[in-house]
């Protein structure tokens, strides 16, 4: 059961043809890694899923239906959340009101200006749980922006997860973090998306052998291949263009 | 029909050109900094104000020469020691800064000239009609102003286009940290930038002095047409800028030599209303009545279609 | 802050309003303290689109301006008997009309945040500022419009013909709407008003629409601007294009950033120190608003958080109870910044004088000789010269005979002004 469904996309910017054709498929459930080398499009195919950026050509489906050329908020109303790699978190505000305004819509809030948020316990529940998820509780009234790198990913992940999206897409959720931050972050990563889908650009393949069920390689805006790891590890496509280095670290870890 | 056209025409090049030596100062700074310099206009104030205190001593050609260096001096220093301590703010605080200086330099202009009009002359060898058309006077002087103008343009183009320094700075406008790492002083670049885009508008103050009259609202009867001007061109092109400078002065021109108003335009269509009808004000309404207002009609309608101006590269 | 510590601030704020008047009872000061109302409430409805929501407006004054114009209307129609309802609710006509211009002017031009809507609302406001003086029916041309506010029915035998009379009611509106407004910050849309101007990219991607946040922001704001000029029109009776125009855009401006953004009494603060300056100042000299300029200039460069910035900065000082070691540095930066301060202020003022004597804090200065300009310039740079940070007093220091080791010795560090 396919959750997300591209066909023949294709993204030009300009005369510059960043996604070639590319056509995928993500089941329901799974946790999907997207890898490639530096330049492949991988982000901007999650701009493109998104909504950050409207496809030159292709159709995009969500849940069977068409998200192509929605708005992000319109495709995030619909059960899609992602993170970004590098990190998009208020600044100003502190933690928890960070966390906070990612639930509210979710959980029905909208465009109030009659409730107050001190009084709403559901929600603030809420996001002292997802606080605690993240690690962060003891942060909780720190402004956003005077975080530690390790923690504002965490954050990042914690505003992407908090909304209860189906379907979660992460951009290099460990990018610069140490092996033992990168490791905390792969175990929280996978008990905050049991039971959802996860799609995750990653650059680590250690990581990436380990979470993921399926793999998407992408070369200069083409899939050059799309499977279970053994497979793709041994596609001869992928060693060339890509995963030489993948042995070593799969061997090391 | 066709004397009120021509010369509506010509005062409309005077503005226009007027406008498009601000504008363009206005739109080099925007495209190296990305701040909208509120305080443009008071330059061209300070331009005009020192201008005539140095005629009092040299004469208009004095004026002419020394009040624009000391204006672009001026804003060099207010570049070097107050915009980029602000620049770290953000745009908002840079565009409050800008603010806050426009004011500061009309109650500065207030305190050493004081609140009257200032008997700035043009220069006695000007003061001649260079041609009679159907009866009216073309002044020597306003053709003095075109000529500055365009001359001033054709420099500025064969610099920025052709000379070596020109390339550095469209360089540093779109890749600043590239160039600094070519080895080019590009905070001095900004400085200069800056301080030769305030001389532009000191030297538009200098010659349009005389014209406008010197007072100390002067900065705010331009300053917003300006702001129009730049949006409507579209931030960051100077051709825009261009255009748009010689559109609204050519459109404020017929506006307020035409004496079309609402009311022809309804018994046009064969309406008319009486005189105690609530809408009165609006039924008759006159074009050069809206004169002052086209441009602004012009910017809010713009920035609703096309908020990039007409020919605008970037939006903030 | 627990609910225990806000309620109390809160109902200090509202015995403060209460007893203001028993210690300034003069006319004048009832009149100052009126401006000060007005002035709150159309500050705070400024910041809500600068400071909560990051929205830079250079014509706000046209919500205040028609509101106000509104309201002297229903002024009007009160007095010849077109309607009967009471003056206290003037101020919410102001706001009604006020809101409905925000409903508008907003539906198309929150699409963008920045410098673009920064220009729209410059170029709307000069189009309505030169609209009001044309379209006399509504706007009155020149002489504006004016109304008389005691011909309603009374309030509790009140007719509202004393300027005392309106400052209880000036208050009361100030407390309601403040309350308000504070509230509006605690709501769904207030925060995400705040998460929007951190990063309107992010907060699509939490599923708001960046447009529609700012637009109800926007509206709200239209709404308690357009009670201030509704509140305005009752205290002044006459309402005219000034109010509408680009100098109340700037000034409202002024007085929310030199309060502070980020704050929410940094308005207040600011709404205050300005109607001061704006009424007690200008009796004292021509030039203060050259000093206005100066202190705003400064401000922005120097205290970009403004006066709820300077003073929210010494709350870590407080909270560790360290207040007192800040003590002397503030004294040896303080005093020479007073003092240079006093005596370029002085020197302005001097050079403004048309008299043949002037009289500055009690010493006679004789404007035209060069004695009277030395001393003053010696008072002002010998102490030093704060904002420049340069080595000034060393030599005034050297000339009283203090070496550079014995002022290392008494700590006392006279050419660094950081405290």
């Amino acid at each position: 059961m396919a959750i997300l469904s591209l066909k023949n996309v294709s993204k030009k910017f300009g005369e510059t043809e960043i996604i070639r054709n590319v056509s995928l498929d993500i089941v329901e459930g799974e946790k999907h890694a997207i890898i490639g080398p530096n330049g492949a499009g991988k982000s901007t195919l999650f701009h493109l899923i998104s909504g950050r950026h409207g496809v030159t050509s292709g159709t995009i489906e969500f849940k069977g239906e068409p998200i192509h050329n929605l708005s992000p908020y319109e495709i995030t109303r619909r059960g899609l959340a992602r993170s970004f790699q590098v990190t998009n978190i208020f600044p100003r505000l502190n933690v928890f009101e960070n966390v906070r305004c990612a639930l509210l819509w979710s959980m029905g809030y909208r465009y109030s200006f009659w409730t107050l948020l001190g009084r709403a316990e559901k929600l603030n529940q809420k996001a002292r749980a997802t606080l605690n998820e993240i690690g962060l509780a003891d942060k909780a009234h720190y402004p956003a922006g005077q975080l530690a790198y390790a923690e504002q990913r965490a954050l990042e992940l914690g505003i992407a997860i908090a909304g209860g999206g189906d379907m979660v897409m992460l951009d290099e959720p460990v990018a610069g973090m140490s092996h033992s931050e990168a490791a905390s972050a792969v175990e929280l990563i996978r008990r905050v998306t049991e039971g959802k889908t996860l799609v995750m650009v990653e650059h680590d393949m250690g990581i990436v052998f380990d979470v993921a069920d399926r793999i998407t390689v992408l070369v200069y805006g083409e899939v050059i291949a799309s499977d279970i790891p053994e497979r793709v590890r041994a596609n001869p496509k992928v060693q060339e263009a890509y995963l030489g280095a993948a042995k070593e670290a799969e061997e090391n870890a | 029909m066709l004397e009120v056209f021509i010369f509506a025409t010509l005062n409309g090049l005077v503005t226009g050109l007027l406008l498009f030596m601000l504008a363009s100062g206005l739109t080099l700074i925007f495209s190296m900094m990305g701040v909208l310099n509120f305080a443009h206009a008071s330059f061209y104030m300070l331009g005009a104000y020192f201008a005539f205190s140095i005629s009092q001593y040299i004469g208009f050609w004095g004026g002419l020469l020394f009040a624009p260096v000391i204006v672009g001096f001026a804003g060099a220093l207010v570049e070097r020691y107050g915009l980029r301590r602000v620049h770290k703010s953000g745009h908002v605080a840079e565009l409050i800064f800008t603010f806050g200086l426009a004011f500061l330099i009309e109650e500065t202009v207030q305190f050493f000239w004081g609140r009257a009009t200032q008997n700035y002359q043009s220069p006695e060898i000007l003061n001649f009609a260079l041609f009679t058309l159907f009866g009216q006077e073309f002044s020597a002087y306003r053709a003095f102003m075109i000529a500055i103008s365009i001359s001033i343009f054709i420099g500025l183009y064969y610099v920025l286009t052709r000379s070596r320094v020109g390339i550095i700075i469209q360089a540093a406008i779109t890749h600043p940290h590239t160039v600094n790492n070519l080895g080019h002083n590009v905070p001095f670049i900004f400085c200069a930038v800056f301080g030769v885009g305030t001389a532009l508008a000191g030297l538009a103050g200098v010659i349009a002095g005389p014209v406008l009259t010197t007072f100390p609202g002067m900065a705010l009867v331009l300053g917003s047409i300006v702001f129009v001007i730049v949006v409507i061109g579209g931030l960051g092109s100077l051709f825009g800028a261009f255009v748009a400078s010689l559109l609204i002065g050519l459109l404020q021109s017929y506006a307020i030599a035409s004496n079309v108003g609402m009311p022809d335009l309804l018994n046009w269509i064969g309406v008319s209303f009486d005189r105690d009808h609530p809408l009165n004000d609006i039924w008759t309404i006159t074009l050069p009545q809206i004169a002052p207002l086209l441009p602004f009609l012009l910017l809010v309608l713009i920035l609703i279609f096309k908020p990039n101006g007409l020919f605008g590269k970037r939006e903030t | 802050m627990n609910l225990l510590k806000k309620l109390s601030l809160w109902i200090g704020f509202a015995i403060a309003l209460l007893v203001l008047p028993r210690f300034f009872d003069s006319i004048l000061a009832t009149s100052i303290l009126n401006q000060m109302a007005i002035a709150i409430i159309f500050a705070l409805s400024y910041n809500m689109l600068l400071g909560q929501g990051g929205m830079l407006s250079f014509g706000h004054a046209v919500y205040f301006g028609l509101g106000g114009f509104m309201a002297v209307h229903a002024l009007s129609m009160i007095e010849f008997e077109t309607a009967y309802f009471s003056v206290t609710l003037i101020p919410l006509i102001g706001g009604l009309f006020g809101l409905a211009a925000g409903i508008f002017i907003g539906s198309f031009s929150t699409r963008k945040a920045g410098t673009v809507f920064a220009m729209i609302t410059l170029g709307l406001g000069e189009l309505v500022a030169a609209s009001s003086l044309i379209l006399v029916d509504f706007f009155g041309g020149e002489e504006g419009v004016s109304a008389d506010r005691t011909f309603g029915p009374e309030f509790f035998g009140v007719d509202f013909a004393q300027s005392i009379e309106i400052y209880y009611l000036a208050a009361a509106w100030v407390f309601i709407t403040t309350v308000l407004m504070y509230l509006f910050t605690q709501t769904p849309s207030g925060r995400m008003a705040n998460a929007v101007r951190d990063n309107p990219e992010r907060a699509e991607f939490i599923g708001y629409s960046a447009r529609k946040v700012r637009f109800i922001s926007f509206c709200a704001s239209g709404f308690f601007a357009g009670v201030a000029g509704g509140l305005f029109a009752l205290n002044y009776e006459i309402v005219t294009e000034e109010n509408l125009n680009a100098a109340t855009s700037g000034r409202v401006l002024l007085m929310a950033y030199i309060g502070g953004l980020g704050y929410f009494i940094g308005p207040i603060i600011g709404a205050v120190v300005l109607t001061l300056m704006n009424s007690l100042l200008s009796n004292y000299t021509e030039l203060w608003m050259l000093y206005l300029g100066i202190m705003f200039v400064l401000t922005v460069m120097f205290l970009p958080q403004g006066f709820a910035g300077f003073i929210m900065m010494h709350q870590s000082a407080w909270v560790r109870r360290r207040l007192r070691y800040l003590i002397l540095p503030y004294l040896t930066t303080g005093i020479p910044a007073l003092v240079f301060v006093v005596s370029s202020v002085a020197m302005l003022e001097m050079s403004h004088t048309e008299s043949d004597v002037f009289d500055f804090l009690g010493i006679p200065f004789d404007p035209s000789g060069w004695l009277s300009w030395l001393v003053l310039a010696a008072t002002a740079l010998g102490p030093g010269c704060p904002v420049c940070d340069t080595p000034f007093p060393a030599p005034a220091f050297r000339c009283l005979g203090i070496s550079k080791r014995r002022q290392a010795e008494t700590g006392l560090r006279p050419w660094r002004y950081s405290p």
